[in-house]
């Protein structure tokens, strides 16, 4: 007869297999990575650029990256769409603060041909003012958009509070679009597409012959490698709050400066991020969401660029309730840091975060995507067997010393808008 | 190809097992014959609320999620106008851990005051999160209650309003329970390296001993066919003036719903669009343009949307807007373009079929239309769809009288 209160046997995870993609080099430091035994007929190209917002305006990186194929002396935009719907091709470009990051997903068998056309538009682009105007229009109606949600709004306040004084800092305001010119976009597009690419990550099953072809290609694009200045943070923490009078809710951003994965305590600060809101059984949402109802949810992260971190919690709540979250958000920080960790809970998140891994490594697209995490770093994949032993082996003292070293209240940052 | 095996319990459980040798991961998932248009009028969002409850603890199971992460695994589900899914991610060695808890939630829940208070105001802060307090956030619930004068689907899964949530009631969400969920009105799909036998026995280890009950009858008011064009205009807060054409289409089981939904693909594709191309580059009328379908069992609705350019008028763009619907119905699509699409679909479908997910959540879908390998015969259907099916379709797709049209206009000085 079943005992449905017994939870079954657990088996827990010892080791996984981690993969590393072939390598070719472009040129000297701009390398090429492959994985290539996929078992079915996808096949998935990432071409990155220096070309992040930082690296000038927020404005130019992503204008430029909206233009890339906007048509050349010969083709126009239309055109080049077409012939890239003509062999089933999907496009995507995605802008962040340090890449820009061009995404080509096709059938393997047109791949390379989905490869040729985009080469073509983004080597002969001339940046039509036509095309210009119309993105430019159709952006200022999405940032009107943008600008009336309460998280957007938090959002941008506290990346401008974190990064204060750097081109970190910067966000595109209504105003950008009435002073860019088409001439920028060339020259930025010049120096930063043209001579920016530095790195591929290539997916699919198709011959050696193929990836040549397509690495003999990229060496049209290359320039140096990826290395984005090192900024100084002022570190000051900032409390703000920015009244919405017609929002029904109000957006809660608390964060500060941190480290990314080179840092000896990332591991563990990961840990203790993941107890305090890093998943659905999480302190904040337990506390937050399941015991007061505040929240549709709330979370808190860790996002990482080639020199620092940063820490996030994010949420938004009910308006009558915003002192009382910011209360119980302390509240649990200063549980972490004064009361140990239940072994049950430690347990049960250490299990939940290897189960994770070995999803993050299951198939050739998730490893590719785990193998880039580490490479950004200059790191190799041996981060993921530390990462296992850390996980297996941490304490609740070492929790709590996380909590304390890193997460002093004051340290951080608040901004609300509702 | 996606191979797969069925079989049935004797309380009525229908079961898809598909092998996948590769991953070192299971996928659970359960799809339950229940969504927003099984609810009453008066006691809208209900299934939703309801797949919040779900998470609460079970009859001998105090905490669903806890066992689960302990188990390495993770899970999270959907209410939709149609059905409500479940799913759990996790381990493939662990797979009797999802397969005790979702058994005991199919047997019964905690049903704890605590429970439902806590889930009654997560579920408001999402509707003011997701529909009040967003820009545009509430045009669907507008389009409902447009586009359907009697069906269900006049309401959508977050509720009519905040005050049905407010007053849900132990007895009702019980009753909900009692009625939906059981064996024989879900579909459970494993997904993993595995036999069947060994599913077969574990499945049937957690499963078998639920009780059997009789699967209700579903008998939904018929929504009645338009008689004339309907328009709304309603004024918002909002930065640009928006508009929502919506056609009424036929049912997921219709070989028209295949007609619909690559026409949608055709009309809506980006950059290239006829309607892109006249209405965004040529005249300027708009910023931005869409189609799609709503692609749900009842007959759905077929959508055109956008935003106005400032300082043009939903006149001039009703023009465009019937011009473009016209070209449709009288010029065939070339051969060329309809290849495109086709081939386009093909590589968005080996996409789809790459996650584990998305297949155990499609097969469990096509079994609830009916035969779970209509995911390996969709292909086909779009495959040989000929441009003048389409322009017969359309013909009767675009008839003014089927169609309603919701405008959001901008407030002053907003």
């Amino acid at each position: 007869m079943l005992n449905r209160q017994v939870a079954p046997k657990l088996t827990p995870i010892k080791s996984i297999d981690f993969s590393v993609p072939e390598m070719v080099e472009i040129h000297a430091g701009i390398p090429l990575y492959w994985k290539n035994n996929i078992a079915n007929e996808t096949a998935k190209m990432e071409l990155h650029f220096n070309a992040g917002t930082t690296i000038e305006t927020p404005i130019l990186a992503s204008l430029t990256a909206g233009l890339l194929i906007s048509g050349t002396k010969t083709k126009s935009a239309i055109q080049i769409h077409h012939a890239l719907d003509a062999v089933g091709a999907y496009y995507d470009v995605s802008v962040s603060q340090e890449q820009a990051v061009v995404t080509l997903y096709a059938l393997n068998s047109y791949l390379k041909q989905a490869f040729d056309i985009f080469h073509e538009a983004l080597t002969a682009a001339i940046f039509p003012e036509k095309e210009v105007q119309e993105i430019c229009n159709e952006r200022q109606e999405k940032l009107k958009v943008q600008l009336q949600k309460v998280n957007v709004l938090a959002q941008r306040k506290i990346q401008q509070v974190l990064f204060e004084e750097t081109p970190y800092s910067q966000v595109i305001s209504q105003r950008d679009y009435a002073t860019v010119k088409r001439t920028d976009l060339i020259e930025f597009h010049q120096k930063h597409y043209l001579k920016g690419l530095s790195k591929v990550f290539l997916v699919g099953d198709f011959s050696k012959d193929v990836m040549l072809d397509i690495k003999t290609a990229c060496a049209d694009f290359v320039g140096k490698a990826f290395q984005p200045e090192n900024c100084t943070f002022s570190g000051k923490a900032h409390i703000e709050h920015q009244e919405k009078s017609d929002a029904l809710q109000t957006a809660i951003r608390i964060g500060k400066i941190m480290f990314n994965k080179t840092h000896p305590d990332f591991i563990s600060f990961s840990v203790m991020n993941t107890i305090l809101g890093d998943y659905f059984g999480s302190r904040l949402m337990s506390n937050i969401r399941e015991d007061k109802g505040y929240t549709y949810g709330i979370g808190s992260y860790m996002m990482e660029n080639t020199h620092f971190g940063y820490f996030m919690i994010a949420t938004e709540v009910a308006k009558e309730v915003r002192e009382a979250t910011i209360q119980e958000v302390k509240n649990e920080l200063e549980r972490l840091q004064t009361e140990l960790v239940p072994a049950e809970e430690l347990e049960l998140v250490k299990s939940y975060l290897l189960g994770q891994l070995l999803k993050a490594a299951d198939g050739p697209y998730a490893m590719l995507d785990l193998f880039s995490g580490v490479e950004l770093h200059g790191m190799d994949i041996s981060f993921y067997n530390k990462y296992i032993q850390k996980v297996q082996e941490i304490t609740a003292e070492e929790i709590r010393e996380m909590a304390c070293k890193h997460l002093d209240w004051k340290s951080l940052s608040i901004i609300s808008v509702g | 190809m996606i191979h797969f095996e069925r079989f049935k319990l004797d309380n009525g459980l229908t079961v898809l097992f598909h092998k996948e040798a590769s991953t070192p991961m299971a996928v659970v998932n359960l799809l339950y014959d229940v969504g927003a248009r099984d609810e009453s009028e008066e006691k809208t969002g209900f299934a939703h609320l309801f797949e919040h409850l779900m998470f609460g603890g079970s009859v001998n199971i105090p905490d669903f999620d806890g066992p689960l992460q302990a188990a390495g695994g993770e899970s999270n589900a959907f209410t939709s106008n149609d059905i409500t899914n479940y799913y759990d991610v996790l381990p493939a060695h662990n797979l009797d851990t999802a397969l005790w808890l979702e058994s005991d939630r199919m047997l019964s829940l905690a049903f704890t005051d605590k429970s439902l208070e806590v889930q009654r105001n997560v579920v408001i802060e999402e509707f003011k999160q997701r529909y009040l307090n967003q820009p545009y956030g509430d045009v669907w619930m507008e389009i409902r209650q447009l586009a359907y004068t009697k069906h269900p689907y006049k309401w959508a899964t977050i509720g009519k309003e905040i005050k049905h949530i407010e007053d849900a009631k132990m007895s009702d969400v019980k009753a909900f329970f009692k009625k939906h969920y059981h064996p024989s009105n879900c579909i459970l799909c494993v997904i993993g390296n595995f036999e069947l036998d060994y599913v077969k026995e574990r499945v049937d280890h957690f499963f078998g001993s639920i009780p059997k009950a009789k699967k209700s009858a579903r008998i939904l008011p018929l929504e009645p066919a338009q008689d004339r064009f309907k328009s709304k205009t309603i004024v918002r807060n909002v930065p640009a003036d928006a508009f929502y054409y919506a056609f009424k289409m036929p049912e997921r089981k219709n070989p028209g719903y295949y007609l619909a939904d690559l026409l949608s693909d055709i009309m809506g594709r980006e950059k290239v669009s006829k309607m892109y191309v006249d209405l965004v580059k040529k005249q300027k009328l708009v910023s931005e343009i869409n189609a799609y379908i709503t692609g749900s069992i009842d007959e759905g609705l077929f959508m055109i949307t956008g935003k106005l350019n400032e300082g043009k008028s939903f006149a001039d763009l009703d023009k465009e807007i019937w011009k473009i619907i016209a070209h449709y119905t009288v010029t065939l699509i070339s051969k060329k373009e309809l290849e495109q699409i086709k081939i386009k679909l093909r590589t968005a479908r080996a996409f789809q079929d790459q996650g584990l997910l998305n297949r155990a959540m499609n097969l469990s879908f096509f079994e609830l239309l009916g035969d779970a390998n209509g995911i390996n015969e969709e292909q086909e259907i779009y495959q040989s769809i000929h441009a003048e099916d389409l322009r017969i379709f359309a013909k009767q797709l675009f008839i003014k009288k089927n169609g309603v049209l919701l405008k959001v206009k901008k407030k002053k000085n907003a």
